[in-house]
């Protein structure tokens, strides 16, 4: 499990993390969201030891992480990462090498890692040939060559065509059923609410909000209704009893409960305006919750 | 994992990426090519030999100047004259028009096509002021031995008060071009340390790096790695140029040019080191290769301005220059050995600039490790090396 205990880190002027905890449980995938400039980055490199806390701590199960325990961590920076013109294998083997593994070991592991990652038959090439999804892969099989217990990846999915989106959540979700603690950040909320277990929101070095991401989710607000009509526009939310108006989509409306509020009577209220195509309640979406908790 | 590995395994990719590389088998091939056009060359087509001259003679004295044109140039090392009997004047013009004679000499007139040059006009002058004294004399009535003795006096004794062997102006030449050639070098493999930094922040590896292994074992490896292909490189051409050379009969080779050649080497990883460090320092500000043009240039000026230091010193060993830049650690390393190999310079002074070089290896590895660090996160935009150290102060502060 990781721990990251009230973390305070400024840039001359800038105040980068201004008490930032949260915690990575093992066998978790936790998603990290925040604007430009919150502090994500940043407190992933506090994490990896590349800068360090003005203030607080960085714990590892249970007590303050070691540079051993640091170089079995695997790591996926936001760019690259890859030395472009060493081949794909070679670099693999090298950073197997660094983390500590024997020279057999490292080659056995970095050929599995490659083969697992579909991408055996270009491991002789020079990453710089390699296609941009390759690339990525490759970085991703650096990162996954040690098997390490805690996976910190900076935005893994920026680039992604949807495809590549769905295998790289089927390597995360591997890595957490054998125990490890995924840890990665993302501007893609959506896809966030859709892989994570838990969810940490920041903003300017700060947490917002933290935890499981139904909970999250439900932490923040009232439940919200959506609710579509058949052409009927969206006039008829405008003075509801129960429930003020969020947002509208053509006919569509997004709608949220007052305290108290009735969700049967808005429907009854839908159904006077006409025929009522969905009705949908949930707790906002993790997008909503963005929005709303980023811009207070 | 003990740090020992972690330089090891950074040295050890350095070399195997090196060598792999297109740049480098291009530069060692134009290098190997450029070697052995110069050490065989000369074998083939023969040079070494004196510059042998074609002198004619002519006229009423032509079997005099015949014997002491031969007789005056014997005196001189690298100068032959082959002579020529002429039946006239006017065979010599003909022959020295159509170049197959350097000069016609005769009845008090030298008929050249341009010009005389100064080596055989010596030659000619000498021996036509001989031939017209002897017959100065034999009219007088001096003849025989006492004209001879006269006319060509026992040569001077040279007496030198130093006096210097053979082998020891070799091994002064052997050192001179041997710290100037790996001087040469030292500019290339220095780039090759600030582009290796560069790269790794530009790609941004060195996040991955970092989070592995702490900056001065990266950096140590790096410097090691690159030294090691530089000085294989050299002492590999080298090697080929001189067995090629000897093999081809281009070159003698005295016996001490392996015990000069090592310590020109052990000089030369001196100022690698110094220099590899601080070419770290520039790539490590800059965050893109195109900025190390700028960020490396004040070292390209401090390696060439010791390079003529050097030079300077080659001519005059214990002079000024040279004693200034025994205490200066950038161009120590390549004077020193210039005045040790000509014996002009004091044991303390040896001490002295030893320990000067040193002690700025140590400070500049330090200063490169912490630029290293500080800069390595810096990854848009050059920056200056107070703000890499800053920021490397302010990373290591706190938890």
């Amino acid at each position: 499990m990781l721990e990251l205990v009230t973390l305070s880190k400024r840039y001359g002027e800038v105040i980068a993390l201004d008490g930032l905890s949260m915690t990575v449980g093992a066998g978790r995938i936790h998603g990290f969201v925040g604007r430009n400039g919150a502090g994500k980055t940043t407190t992933m490199r506090i994490t990896l030891g590349l800068a360090r806390a003005d203030a607080g701590e960085v714990r590892w199960q249970g007590r303050p992480v070691s540079p051993e325990d640091r170089r079995g961590f695997g790591y996926m920076p936001e760019e690259r990462g890859l030395y472009p013109r060493m081949t794909a294998l070679r670099q693999i083997v090298y950073f197997a090498r660094l983390s500590g593994m024997e020279a057999g070991e490292a080659r056995a592991a970095a050929l599995a890692i490659l083969e697992s990652m579909g991408i055996a038959e270009r491991s002789g090439e020079p990453v710089e040939r390699l296609s941009l999804g390759n690339q990525q892969r490759c970085q991703l099989a650096a990162a996954l060559v040690t098997s390490p217990q805690l996976l910190v990846l900076d935005e893994p999915f920026s680039g992604l065509d949807p495809v590549g989106v769905d295998n790289l959540a089927g390597v995360l979700q591997a890595q957490v059923d054998r125990g490890t603690a995924v840890v990665f950040s993302s501007h893609q909320l959506d896809l966030v609410e859709r892989l994570s277990d838990e969810v940490t929101i920041i903003d300017r070095g700060r947490v917002v909000a933290s935890g499981p991401v139904g909970e999250v989710r439900r932490s923040r607000g009232a439940d919200q209704l959506k609710v579509a009509l058949e052409g009927g526009g969206t006039a008829w939310a405008d003075d509801l009893a129960d429930a003020t108006v969020v947002a509208r989509f053509g006919d569509e409306v997004v709608l949220e409960l007052r305290p108290g509020g009735d969700d049967q009577a808005v429907l009854d209220a839908a159904r006077r305006a006409g025929r009522v195509r969905s009705f949908h309640r949930a707790a906002p979406s993790l997008t909503e919750l963005f929005r709303e908790v980023v811009s207070a | 994992m003990n740090k020992f590995d972690a330089v090891r395994l950074v040295a050890a990719r350095e070399i195997g990426e090196r060598i792999r590389s297109k740049a480098f088998k291009i530069s060692a091939g134009v290098s190997l090519a450029f070697i052995l056009t110069v050490a065989i060359l000369p074998g083939v087509i023969g040079d070494g030999g004196p510059t042998t001259y074609d002198v004619g003679v002519f006229g009423a004295r032509s079997d005099a100047l015949e014997a002491r044109l031969s007789e005056v140039a014997a005196f001189a090392d690298d100068v032959a004259v082959d002579v020529h009997r002429l039946a006239s004047e006017d065979e010599g013009r003909r022959l020295v028009a159509s170049g197959d004679l350097d000069a016609a000499v005769g009845d008090g007139r030298v008929v050249v096509d341009r010009v005389l040059s100064d080596h055989l006009g010596l030659i000619v002058r000498e021996a036509n002021r001989q031939v017209t004294g002897e017959a100065a004399l034999a009219g007088a009535g001096v003849e025989g031995a006492a004209a001879a003795r006269l006319l060509a006096p026992e040569p001077l004794a040279v007496q030198a008060l130093e006096p210097r062997s053979e082998t020891e102006t070799t091994r002064e030449g052997l050192v001179f071009v041997g710290t100037l050639l790996l001087y040469g070098q030292l500019i290339g493999f220095g780039y090759w340390v600030a582009s290796g930094v560069v790269e790794e922040k530009a790609s941004r590896v060195v996040e991955v790096l970092l989070a592995k292994a702490p900056p001065n074992q990266l950096l140590a490896g790096k410097v090691i790695g690159v030294g090691v292909v530089g000085v294989a490189q050299l002492v590999g051409l080298v090697v080929i140029g001189l067995v090629a050379a000897a093999a081809t009969g281009s070159i003698d080779l005295p016996p001490e040019t392996v015990p000069v050649a090592a310590q020109v080497v052990a000089w030369f990883l001196l100022g690698f080191a110094l220099y590899s460090c601080l070419y770290a320092v520039a790539g490590a500000i800059a965050s893109r290769a195109e900025e190390l043009q700028s960020t490396t240039t004040p070292l390209t000026f401090l390696a060439v301005g010791s390079f003529f230091a050097a030079i300077t010193t080659g001519g005059d060993p214990g002079g000024p220059v040279g004693q200034v830049a025994t205490f200066v650690p950038f161009s120590a390393p390549m004077v020193l050995p210039i005045r040790v190999a000509a014996g002009e310079i004091e044991p303390w002074e040896v001490a002295a600039g030893v320990a000067i070089v040193v002690a700025s290896i140590l400070a500049a590895m330090r200063l490169a490790a912490r630029v290293y660090a500080g800069g390595a996160m810096h990854l848009r935009g050059q920056m200056k090396v107070r703000q890499a150290l800053r920021a490397e102060e302010t990373s290591r502060t706190g938890a």
